[in-house]
């Protein structure tokens, strides 16, 4: 069956065309040349103007998908968690579509698509993957700090999660104080890889063992307040240090309420997926976690799909049809604060 | 001795009935329970000194209805005034000199009185009642820690204290807010004479030592909004540096508003929306401007839509929202600025001016 995906929720209009689990196509605004799809300047404007954007990244993820709306089974769309007029920009869209095509909508939870994007495929099928169940996940991004036990799909379970801010929006908030910009995680990941992580003392959120759950603005004011009266030069001179212990303070608290959860829950694989996977250290210290567990872990198979995508609306989508043929939820609306 | 419920009906004229006739009562108020006497009354004073096992000299506070009152027993300066204003009713003790109006042993040796006007029906409803202020000194032995159960507080007593109370209103077990801060306002600078949840610097700045003093501060203010604005399309802009807990105090405001489960930082999506019952209030916005900058992306939002009645919005990084948007919002809403400053590591300043 194929599928068409739609992803608004924040910052990036996304499209994509699934075939099944496999990707035909996956637009994301931020990741194309916009001039071409505008034919001219993108105007400033539009930068969260999904309304002026959608209709070119959807036409253009079925132009490359070779679909036209005719092959389309099912349309899926983002229907929270998320701002919610962004949400309802792509989500009335969709909806629009899937009446005046006669096209069942299913309406997907965007971290459940975060979750469900270790399994994405290429369009040949692969990764080979077969996953065991239950699978501990961990999504990470700008938005989302999350520890989910997935008894299996569709069966969600939320072991921790961020009482104040995400790790992401932690990364892009120390970036700022470093002047080096927006969004912050990679740029810090790139001056990071020279710099030494116990440049400064910085405090272990949540010590005690039996919260698994996360907190990063305690890190950031008291990384922010050791640094804020030191001259422009001194912080030049110590970027990739500061940048370094920065990231490694939160990726250690990452890391170790991840930990903590493996041993309290046990399950038989696990999975970390969102924006902040992108980053390969995190990504190099799951692994090593996972190893020192025995456990198999799954990522998202590119580093694309790690950020906010439409390939990962569809998947869920396909999965929930696999569950129910029947499913249409047109009469569903969007909901900003939507729980998994 | 007797005991009454607060929930019935003629708790108040009995409670007014005996201290008019001089004698002890228990009684509930919004920190502790605390003993009330008629504070001219030289006998009932005499009463209530030998009870505590106070010693001469130690100052007893009074409770007042209103600053009205206030100003017939303790001498008001403008500074004063303005502390009444801001910080009253509320968990303060202000200690002004006094008129020596009251019976010896309520006013301190050097001639000073402390006043409350505690934000709790049951002690206004009772002064205003008597026209006259009560002693609202707390219901323990002198040394001991105060009660907040009228069981508790029984329990230490002996028979012979137990005859010198004359009557005692229960209205159960009290939220366990701390004594209230006693401060001396007699010299140019504002001396806190004893802590309590709420430290006040001045009429309008708080220090707030933890998050949890922070989440206090939230409640108070709110309170204080909620008595003197109209309670619709209130908004709270929070100014001020990174870490200074902005993000803790709009979460002490949403958790009173009534919203369960997490108040995580809306950096991210903007603003998050909480649906509350808070009669008339029906929504809780937490908007975070960090992101924002240019006009445009303000109209993309639809930003002012958001601020309609019977809603209250906490709004970090205000200062991102440009003069357009912000003069609009003073017109429309009852706007509350409150600034965030970092003193020390586990010390904040705030800055309100309303």
């Amino acid at each position: 069956m194929f599928i068409l995906g739609i992803e608004t929720s924040c910052d990036d209009t996304c499209a994509a065309v699934l075939k099944d689990d496999r990707i035909l196509s996956d637009i994301v605004s931020s990741q194309i040349n916009l001039h071409s799809v505008y034919g001219g300047v993108v105007p400033d404007i539009a930068k969260r103007a999904h309304q002026k954007r959608l209709p070119a990244i959807v036409a253009l993820a079925l132009k490359q998908s070779r679909k036209t709306l005719k092959d389309i089974d099912l349309i899926a769309a983002t229907r929270g968690p998320g701002l919610g007029i962004a949400l309802s920009i792509g989500y009335n869209f969709a909806k629009d579509l899937a009446r005046e095509n006669h096209i069942p909508l299913a309406a997907i939870n965007h971290v459940e698509g975060h979750l469900l994007s270790v399994f994405l495929k290429n369009k040949n099928g692969l990764p080979h993957l077969s996953p065991h169940f239950p699978i501990l996940g961990l999504t990470v991004s700008g938005g989302h700090t999350k520890i989910v036990l997935i008894k299996k799909i569709g069966d969600y379970q939320i072991i921790g999660q961020t009482l104040d801010d995400a790790a992401g929006e932690a990364l892009d908030k120390a970036a700022k104080l470093l002047g080096l910009g927006y969004p912050g995680g990679p740029v810090i990941e790139r001056v990071a890889q020279t710099g030494h992580s116990d440049f400064l003392k910085l405090p272990q959120p949540l010590q005690p063992k039996s919260i698994l759950n996360f907190s990063f603005s305690g890190l950031k004011t008291s990384f922010y307040y050791q640094i804020k009266d030191w001259p422009l030069t001194k912080i030049a001179a110590h970027l990739s240090d500061l940048s370094a212990t920065f990231q490694s303070a939160v990726f250690e608290h990452l890391t170790r309420k991840f930990s903590l959860a493996i041993d309290k829950y046990h399950p038989v694989s696990l999975l970390a997926s969102g924006g902040v996977l992108a980053n390969l250290t995190l990504r190099r210290q799951l692994r090593h976690l996972a190893k020192s567990k025995n456990l198999p872990i799954f990522f998202p198979p590119q580093k694309k799909l790690n950020t906010d995508n439409a390939a990962m609306i569809a998947l869920a989508a396909f999965y929930r049809y696999c569950q129910d043929k029947s499913l249409n939820d047109l009469d569903l609306d969007i909901n900003p604060r939507l729980e998994l | 001795m007797k005991i009454i419920k607060s929930n019935q009906k003629k708790y108040l004229t009995l409670a007014a009935a005996v201290i008019n006739s001089g004698g002890l009562v228990i009684y509930p108020s919004d920190t502790v329970y605390i003993l009330a006497v008629d504070p001219r009354n030289p006998t009932a004073v005499a009463k209530l000194l030998s009870f505590k096992n106070r010693w001469p000299g130690k100052a007893i506070s009074v409770a007042v209805s209103d600053i009205d009152m206030a100003e017939k027993y303790v001498k008001l300066s403008s500074k004063t005034r303005l502390l009444y204003q801001n910080l009253l009713p509320g968990p303060f003790t202000l200690v002004s000199p006094g008129r020596h109006l009251v019976a010896p042993g309520i006013e301190a040796e050097n001639g000073t009185l402390g006043i409350r006007i505690p934000d709790s029906p049951y002690i206004l409803d009772l002064v205003k009642k008597l026209s006259f202020p009560i002693t609202a000194t707390s219901a323990n032995l002198s040394g001991r820690t105060p009660h907040y159960s009228v069981s508790s507080f029984l329990n230490t007593l002996s028979q012979k204290k137990l005859d010198l109370i004359d009557l005692i209103i229960d209205a159960g077990t009290l939220p366990k807010n701390k004594p209230s801060t006693v401060i001396d306002v007699t010299e140019p600078e504002l001396k806190i004479l004893r802590r309590g949840d709420l430290i006040a610097a001045s009429s309008q700045t708080f220090l707030s030592t933890s998050e949890k003093n922070t989440g206090k501060i939230a409640q108070f203010l709110l309170n204080k909004i909620l008595h003197t604005a109209a309670p619709s399309n209130i908004v709270l802009a929070l100014s001020g540096d990174l870490g200074c807990g902005k993000t803790v105090f709009a979460r002490a405001i949403g958790r009173y508003l009534g919203v369960k489960g997490p108040i995580t930082s809306p950096t991210f999506v903007i603003y998050n929306q909480y649906p509350v019952k808070f009669p008339p209030l029906n929504n809780f916005l937490h908007f975070d401007l960090y992101r924002l900058s240019s006009s445009s992306e303000f109209t993309e939002i639809n930003f002012l839509s958001h601020f309609k009645k019977l809603t209250l919005s906490c709004l970090e990084w205000p200062e991102n929202m440009g003069k357009v948007n912000l003069t609009w919002l003073k017109k429309h809403t009852s706007y509350f600025s409150i600034n965030f400053e970092y003193v020390s590591e586990n010390t904040r300043r705030l800055t309100f001016s309303f």
